[in-house]
């Protein structure tokens, strides 16, 4: 019995983790500094993420993810524009009129954020693809393509891109595509505002057009352009 | 977030100054997020005394239209002009009476009794519950942050056109940060002899 038990049993660990020799090679194996990420101390990010942040599965999460956001990027001959809005919000509070939902990762390289389930979004132009965009979201979507449009101001944002978008856009009408695509979602979504914060992504590296109030960009489109006939500007 | 107090959205405050008073409210009608109208004023005349509502837009509808039936009923039988007073009294009694059913709105009155010549505001609960104030009263998804700027501005005995500035401030820094209201905004102030009404181009975001 003895010898059996012995046979089919094995140290409860044995297959935990890796071995001293497994470990050591692993160390060494590792590319240089610069090419490593810094990761949290937690064993499932994932898990973690979802544990502090979601409101869905958690109602009393420590951490409350500000949503609703207007994002949008897209491919034209002369690059890719990247654009969003700049508004913060905790429910119907509007926490800050001025968030950074760029990130400037490298001089060539751009990200944007919206918060929550919503999607971030990657541009940048390299020497093997060109201009790349790439839409990304929490659950592991991952789509290349020539537009996008993210979060709760999205379909605003579309619906004037869509109408006016072309790849064969001149720089200055490509940026002021993005510029009024953003502007429309912040005047019809509530959870979108403050700055428009305008990016030209070219070959050799990314050009910033500003961090605008939309205030004064609104009242000059409608009362120059005559563009939003349905807001009231005298009284009747 | 789906309470019928905050499904449109929409922001009321009124103020009391020397010899005057003044209310305004903002003008936007949404559902949730979705900004549908940036012309939905929340003020209704009757006679001189003007009635807010904010809330349910329905029932913001709703309520002005059935005190509009009352005033005039009123003003017929009686032959006079309805006072602050007496339509704050009709106001809570009608609310009242469907006190388990209730009106989702939130309204606040401001005008000047022309026996006593005093200035008068009051707001009220959705059932009815009558809140005299002398100094502001606050209404809408913006209240908590009207409550603030009121705090911080009002002073008494102020002027027409000091009044006029004061609430237009607050009214206007409250709703740039409740992401339910503004859009725009009206502003009614109330003389003895006159009442000005203005338009406030707010931010349209």
């Amino acid at each position: 019995m003895d010898t059996l038990v012995a046979q089919y049993s094995r140290p409860l660990f044995e297959n935990e983790g890796s071995s001293q020799e497994e470990q050591l090679e692993l160390i060494q194996t590792l590319p240089p500094l610069s090419l490593k990420f810094a990761l949290p101390p937690i064993a499932q990010p994932s898990a973690f993420l979802r544990a502090t942040t979601d409101d869905h599965s958690n109602p009393d999460c420590p951490i409350k993810i500000a949503h609703g956001t207007t994002t949008l990027a897209f491919r034209f001959k002369g690059g890719i524009i990247v654009a969003t809005d700049s508004r913060a919000t905790a429910g119907n509070w509007i926490a800050s009129q001025t968030v950074k939902k760029v990130i400037e990762i490298n001089n060539c390289l751009l990200g944007t954020m919206a918060g929550g389930a919503a999607g971030t979004m990657c541009a940048g132009v390299t020497p093997q693809e060109g201009p790349a965009l790439y839409y990304i979201d929490s659950d592991g979507t991952r789509l290349a393509g020539n537009l996008f449009c993210v979060g709760s101001g999205q379909t605003f944002a579309y619906g004037v891109l869509d109408a006016e978008y072309s790849y064969d856009l001149e720089d200055e009408a490509a940026l002021e595509l993005g510029r009024r695509s953003i502007l429309a979602a912040t005047h019809r979504d509530a959870y979108s505002g403050g700055f428009i914060n305008l990016y030209h992504v070219k070959e050799d590296g990314w050009v910033k057009h500003g961090f605008s109030d939309t205030n004064p960009i609104f009242w000059k489109t409608k009362l120059d352009k005559g563009e939003f006939s349905n807001v009231t500007s005298e009284l009747d | 977030m789906s309470s019928p107090f905050s499904i449109n959205g929409g922001a009321c405050v009124a103020m009391v100054g020397k010899d005057c008073v003044a209310i305004a409210c903002d003008l936007r009608l949404g559902l949730q997020s979705l900004t549908v109208s940036n012309n939905f004023p929340k003020i209704f005349p009757y006679g001189d005394v003007y009635l807010g509502l904010t809330g349910l837009a329905t029932d913001v509808a709703t309520v002005s239209d059935l005190l509009r039936y009352k005033v005039n009923l009123y003003r017929l039988r009686e032959e006079r002009a309805i006072s602050p007073q007496t339509l704050a009294n009709l106001v809570s009694s009608s609310l009242y009476e469907r006190r388990f059913g209730p009106f989702f709105v939130s309204p606040v009155i401001a005008g000047i009794n022309h026996t006593t010549g005093k200035p008068f505001i009051c707001g009220f609960d959705s059932i009815g519950c009558i809140d005299f104030a002398k100094d502001f009263i606050v209404s809408g998804t913006a209240s908590d942050q009207l409550f603030g700027t009121c705090e911080g501005l009002w002073e008494p005995d102020l002027a027409p056109e000091d009044l006029f500035e004061t609430i237009s401030q607050a009214l206007l820094n409250a709703v740039d940060r409740d992401a339910l209201s503004g859009w725009g905004a009206h502003v009614y102030i109330i003389e003895k002899d006159k009442v000005t009404k203005r338009l406030l181009k707010g931010r349209q975001d």
